[in-house]
């Protein structure tokens, strides 16, 4: 009876699981047995180090055996991979570095604890999928840069963006007002004040499909992190599920609004601004293509030339921390892996020619 | 019955010609050799207490009298030295019951001898876990017996486990009893079955078949599942690293514990 017991004839989790199955079978073939086992299983995090914080977390998370991926990047990387085009290499002045995020090694199941506050009620780390960490290195923000976050609750990037301490202006956006309080809670309990104060960073409640008709041309880096089927929550927790039959309308619309929000991101972007979208799923239709359309439409609608910008060189440099998913058309993709279960992240970097 | 009879008659006429002394004589007159007879000699006078010597001869007969040859009961008493301690009678009344269960010479030969463990086990016990088998699990009077013969250790587990592994495998892998039997089932700790399980169910090449025993894949046998070692489980079945399985075994290994002190808290506010 105990096995019996009884259960919601088609939970969210298994119309979820059900679907992943059918889509991901074909698109990952041989990769998805152990990508779909690595998704139902406990997930890793990263410690996002708050260099804000007082508190000598560093090396107490260091004797615990972690270390920060992004630093400790596969040494091969640093010889340059298989790109000849100059622009595409990092360049010289690199902030990455000013992020860490630690990690425990491969194949350690070691948990964080939870961040306790310093003595100025900061929290000494933001615990996060540190594969979530990559879009943000892609986003590569330079000293003074004007940053748009359009999605940015509960704000994990928002966070990782600000430990740089290079950002001009930072327009922090969310359309959801009850996740964009989350949001203004977490920066409180992570960034000092004289961080936050309005001609810094502004924290706004608007629809981001509709940011090109406010603000065009702005912006010299723009995160486009968009709502997806977030693949591991769908398979994992029933609460909240976009699997929920009820929801079904709102889930077959995603595509189409990570469109209209990559397009208004792309607005957003001043001429030889970069734009980095990401998702949280596997799907190729979440992913790749609502890039290339996004491609297409920027040209044919409003004349204005997208380059693709290789990100090889960065996902070469993490390499040993993440597993990614070979031949990708277009943009890169941390998959899940039960040694290194990080992800499903996906993220393509868009350069505005014109 | 007859024939129970008979056996213990025998047993009563073989104690008779090797009694009451247990010397390295009579143990060479049983035919052991003379260092096999030094061993069991050995064992014996540690052993405490003054029947010792009384029950060592009768665990000595009793085991003659199953058929085995002087170095088989050597070895079965080095596995299992309690013997020399268990009365006379009572190792006739369990050898009667494994009997009455359908254990015939050949098999309570070799399930002693594989597991010499089952003699010191009482017959209540053995019952109890026969009743069991046969109503909470629906086993057949056959399906008992070979049970009993391939993993005679199942008499000993604990009932709430037992339990626990059986509906397991029947609600969770959907797999009913003459497969359970077939695939020498209760020989492998529910761990090991579920482990093996959950890593092919989250790999997507197992699934738990629906009402009318429907699935969209073909299940892997329980057999094909269980009696294969690691790296055969791994290549053939799972197609798996052992890395991820490695891996895999300490997340459940964790993932179970914490499930086990929450139920266990749970149970205990109910109490
Ligand atoms: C994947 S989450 C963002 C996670 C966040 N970047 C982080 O790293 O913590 C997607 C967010 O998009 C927001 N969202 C949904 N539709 C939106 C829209 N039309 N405009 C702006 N934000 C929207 C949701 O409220 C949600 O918080």
């Amino acid at each position: 009876e105990k096995w019996a017991a009884t259960r919601v004839k088609h939970p969210p989790t298994s119309l979820a699981l059900q679907h992943f199955d059918a889509t991901y079978n074909v698109q990952l073939g041989q990769l998805w047995p152990s990508v779909r086992c690595a998704l139902l299983s406990e997930r890793k995090y990263g410690a996002l180090f708050n260099n804000f914080s007082q508190d000598a977390v560093l090396a107490d998370l260091e004797a615990q055996g972690c270390r920060d991926f992004i630093r400790d990047m596969d040494t091969e990387g640093r010889r340059a991979p298989p790109v000849d085009t100059e622009h595409q290499q990092l360049p010289p002045l690199w902030l990455g570095p000013d992020i860490r995020c630690l990690v425990f090694p491969r194949g350690d199941i070691t948990r964080f604890k939870p961040a306790r506050p310093d003595t100025y009620g900061l929290l000494g780390y933001y615990l996060m999928d540190a594969a979530s960490v990559l879009p943000c290195l892609a986003l590569d923000v330079q000293e003074g840069h004007n940053v748009l976050d359009l999605c940015a609750a509960p704000g994990g990037k928002t966070l990782a963006l600000l430990q740089t301490q290079s950002i001009g202006f930072f327009c922090v956006n969310d359309m959801s007002v009850s996740r964009t309080l989350r949001l203004r809670k977490v920066l409180h309990s992570y960034v000092p004040k004289q961080f936050l104060i309005e001609d810094k960073l502004r924290v706004t409640s608007f629809d981001g499909t509709k940011w090109g008709d406010i603000e065009r041309n702005t912006f010299d880096r723009v995160l486009v992190d968009v709502p997806c089927t977030t693949d591991r929550h769908s398979v994992m927790e029933d609460d909240n599920n976009i699997f929920n039959k009820s929801r079904t309308a709102e889930r077959r619309r995603l595509p189409q609004l990570q469109l209209e929000l990559l397009m208004a991101g792309i607005e957003a972007a001043c001429p030889g601004g970069e734009i980095v979208y990401s998702t949280c799923t596997l799907s190729q239709i979440q992913n790749v293509s609502v890039v290339e359309q996004a491609i297409c439409l920027a040209q044919e609608n409003h004349g204005i030339h997208l380059q693709v910008v290789d990100l090889q060189p960065l996902t070469h440099m993490f390499r040993k921390t993440f597993h990614f998913a070979p031949d990708l058309h277009i943009g890169e993709m941390v998959v899940p892996h039960l040694a290194a279960n990080f992800g499903p992240i996906y993220m393509c970097k868009l350069r505005r020619l014109t | 019955t007859l024939q129970v009879t008979q056996h213990n008659q025998e047993v009563h006429h073989v104690s008779r010609r090797s009694a009451p002394e247990l010397s390295l004589h009579s143990l060479a007159d049983m035919g052991f050799s003379e260092t096999q007879a030094d061993c069991i000699y050995d064992a014996v006078s540690k052993i405490r207490g003054g029947s010792a010597a009384r029950h060592a001869l009768s665990a000595l007969t009793a085991l003659f009298v199953l058929g085995l040859n002087p170095s088989s009961v050597l070895k079965v008493l080095e596995k299992c030295p309690e013997l020399y301690t268990v009365k006379e009678s009572q190792l006739q009344q369990r050898t009667a019951n494994l009997r009455k269960l359908g254990l015939v010479e050949g098999s309570l030969q070799r399930v002693v001898a594989h597991y010499p463990q089952i003699l010191t086990v009482p017959v209540k016990t053995v019952k109890r876990a026969v009743l069991f088998l046969r109503e909470k699990c629906l086993f057949t009077a056959q399906q008992v017996t070979d049970i009993l013969r391939d993993s005679p250790a199942t008499v000993v587990e604990n009932m709430g486990q037992l339990e626990y592994k059986f509906q397991y495998v029947y609600f969770r892998m959907g797999v009913k009893q003459a497969e359970m039997v077939k695939s020498r089932l209760f020989r492998f700790t529910l761990d090991e079955v579920r482990q093996r399980h959950c890593f092919l169910e989250r790999r997507g090449l197992y699934q738990t078949p629906d009402k009318n025993g429907q699935t969209i894949i073909i299940n892997p046998k329980l057999d094909g599942i269980l009696h294969v070692d690691q790296d055969t489980f791994l290549t053939q079945v799972a197609k798996a690293s052992a890395e991820e399985y490695d891996v895999f075994k300490r997340l459940m290994a964790r993932e179970w514990r914490e499930e086990e002190q929450q139920s266990g808290g749970l149970e205990a506010d109910s109490d």
